[in-house]
């Protein structure tokens, strides 16, 4: 039996759990830079304000209703989806992290500890809510397909008290003839369109399909789905986390930039991020890409549509490093080669692919390999910055401007990463 | 499922975490044909804060006492109070919580229904909560009082 555990509005319900006032009161969070809204509570949700919607355009809804605003304070969902994840295990020897807020447990042989299924997900439900402050809602199911299905029912009907068990063929038929194909765990929008094609409309008549058919159509992994569906586990549990294949990233400057000093900055102090994440991973990353991108939906001041460049360079390195000091080089020449003054630049971006373990070596004719002094180099600043605080120590061309960096107007206290941020009590 | 009798409690049952554990070191000296150091029998690993004051690190929080109305129990202002929500709540514990959206640290007492929540300093008076009128959520029980010593006065 699996069970999939998922935190109800969880950004918003960490919000809470630090603050009870927000009880009952619509809350919403901001996406970096405080963009869009990337959750909503259920008060929210009713207000009609949805997903993905950019900010700006809830001002006359924030007037009339009195909404609680919260930039995305990683710092404390991370650490609080930490916790939750380590506190699962005390239910069930087998934990998958499926998700910040999500987690699927592997439930078997704990027959003997509790009467039945329902009662284990009561108690976990209940102990989260003391141990955290946060409601979540548990599905059980014979297969992870069945749970999360399970889960979504636990969540969707107010009935089911945020626990729903499929356990017997008769719960099962029940709640699979009513459930969408477009719902179900791994059923892609365009698979969904297929299948809809072939009036295959609830998780029902899918399970019922014959497998030959189903391979053509949506190759192995429909064949996975429709045993899951029938109750024969194909998905198992992947516990520990799977390496990365590439590291990637591109906040956005506050306001769109022509300087192409700003631009530089702002991809070093990226760069000696992903490098430092590359570093926790022990890999080398051997190529690099450059991009820059503009905004798309900008407009001049006479109300035109912006012009457009979003040019991308990629280096392949000369031996796989995951030292900033030997890429920063590269990195800048390529963006110096696709930069074009004039435009209005939202984002620079920096891709890191092809990487291979960190006790990788080669050396030929043309290059030396790693110089492994720079390695012990980068080793030393990631624990200086683990002990003082991250950018601490950095390259001298990284925030020489700090007006780049993101921008969280709303961010709540990171009670319990920060000293100087914790709770206080009268 | 099997009926059990007597089912352990659920916040009973823990995964053992290795990365948790402690080196403790075994020999601290080679052992020579001379005569080993006395010692090395009674070695133990250094002492950590952190295992004395938390027991529950998933369910532990930091709070700072900033008020003066639990000087009984020592706690002062400035205080840094480890407070444990996985520890259930018995009569008298001291407990952070929030009434009505503001966060204090009282001492928890419970008569017939109602709460109670009673400073330790006489110069401030005990809080009433009725539960249809007020919102009252627990954060957890204080397990320690972290405090600096108070700075020397000399009398006059």
């Amino acid at each position: 039996m699996y069970a999939l555990i998922d935190a109800n509005c969880f950004y918003c319900s960490v919000e809470r759990s630090f603050n009870p006032a927000l009880e009952g009161k619509p809350v919403i969070v901001l996406s970096n830079r405080d963009g869009c809204v990337v959750a909503r509570s259920n008060e929210a949700k009713d207000l009609g304000i949805n997903m993905g919607q950019p900010f700006f355009q809830l001002a006359e809804l924030r007037k009339q209703h009195d909404i609680a605003v919260f930039s995305s304070n990683y710092a404390l969902y991370g650490d609080t989806s930490a916790r939750l994840m380590s506190l699962l295990t005390h239910f069930a020897e087998d934990v998958e992290v499926y998700s910040i807020d999500e987690a699927f447990l592997l439930v078997e042989g704990f027959e003997c500890l509790y009467p039945s299924y329902q009662d284990l997900g009561e108690i976990i439900r209940a102990k989260i809510d003391q141990w955290l402050r946060i409601p979540v809602s548990i599905g059980f199911g014979p297969t992870k397909t069945l749970a999360k299905i399970a889960n979504r029912l636990a969540k969707k009907t107010p009935e089911h008290n945020g626990v729903c068990v499929l356990d017997t063929p008769e719960k099962i038929d029940e709640s699979l003839k009513n459930f969408p194909v477009n719902e179900i765990w791994g059923v892609g929008r365009q698979s969904a369109r297929k299948l809809e094609c072939f009036d295959i409309k609830t998780a029902d008549q899918l399970r019922k399909v014959p497998i030959d058919w189903i391979r053509q159509m949506m190759t192995v992994n429909g064949v996975r789905l429709v045993y899951e569906l029938q109750g024969h586990p194909c998905k198992l549990l992947e516990v520990g986390q799977k390496p990365k294949k590439s590291f990637c990233t591109e906040p956005g400057f506050h306001r769109v930039t022509t300087d192409l000093a700003m631009i530089e900055d702002a991809l070093t102090a990226h760069l000696s991020r992903v490098c430092e994440k590359l570093r926790r991973q022990n890999s080398l990353a051997g190529c690099l890409t450059v991009y820059l991108k503009t905004n798309r939906y900008r407009k001049t001041a006479t109300g035109l549509p912006d012009k457009q460049h979003n040019p991308s360079r990629t280096i392949v390195l000369p031996h796989p490093t995951n030292n900033v000091l030997d890429m920063i080089h590269y990195a800048v020449g390529a963006l110096n080669e696709i930069y074009a003054p004039d435009y209005h630049y939202q984002k620079v971006g920096i891709m890191l692919t092809d990487l291979v373990s960190a006790d990788y070596r080669e050396t030929n004719l043309f290059t030396a390999g790693l110089d492994e002094k720079r390695l012990k180099l980068s080793n030393a600043v990631d624990k200086l910055n683990q002990r003082f605080g991250s950018n601490k120590l950095r390259l001298a061309s990284q925030q020489h401007n700090p007006e780049w960096p993101m921008q969280f107007q709303y961010l709540s206290k990171r009670c319990t990463t920060r000293w100087s941020e914790i709770l206080e009590a009268k | 499922m099997i009926d059990s009798l007597d089912p352990i409690p659920a916040e009973n049952i823990f995964r053992l975490d290795p990365k948790r554990r402690q080196a403790i070191p075994y020999f601290s000296a080679q052992v020579q044909a001379g005569f080993p150091s006395p010692a090395d029998n009674i070695i133990e690993t250094s002492l950590n804060l952190q295992d004395l004051c938390v027991a529950h690190p998933d369910c532990t929080y930091f709070v700072k006492a900033t008020g003066e109305s639990m000087l009984g129990d020592y706690i002062f202002p400035g205080s840094i109070l480890v407070v444990d929500s996985a520890i259930p709540i018995e009569m008298g514990n001291v407990v952070v919580c929030w009434l009505n959206g503001d966060c204090c640290v009282k001492r928890f007492l419970r008569v017939g229904k109602m709460i109670i929540l009673e400073p330790s300093n006489e110069n401030y008076s005990p809080i009433y909560v009725h539960k249809d009128r007020d919102t009252f959520r627990v954060l957890g029980v204080v397990t320690y009082v972290v405090s600096k010593p108070p700075r020397y006065v000399r009398p006059d």
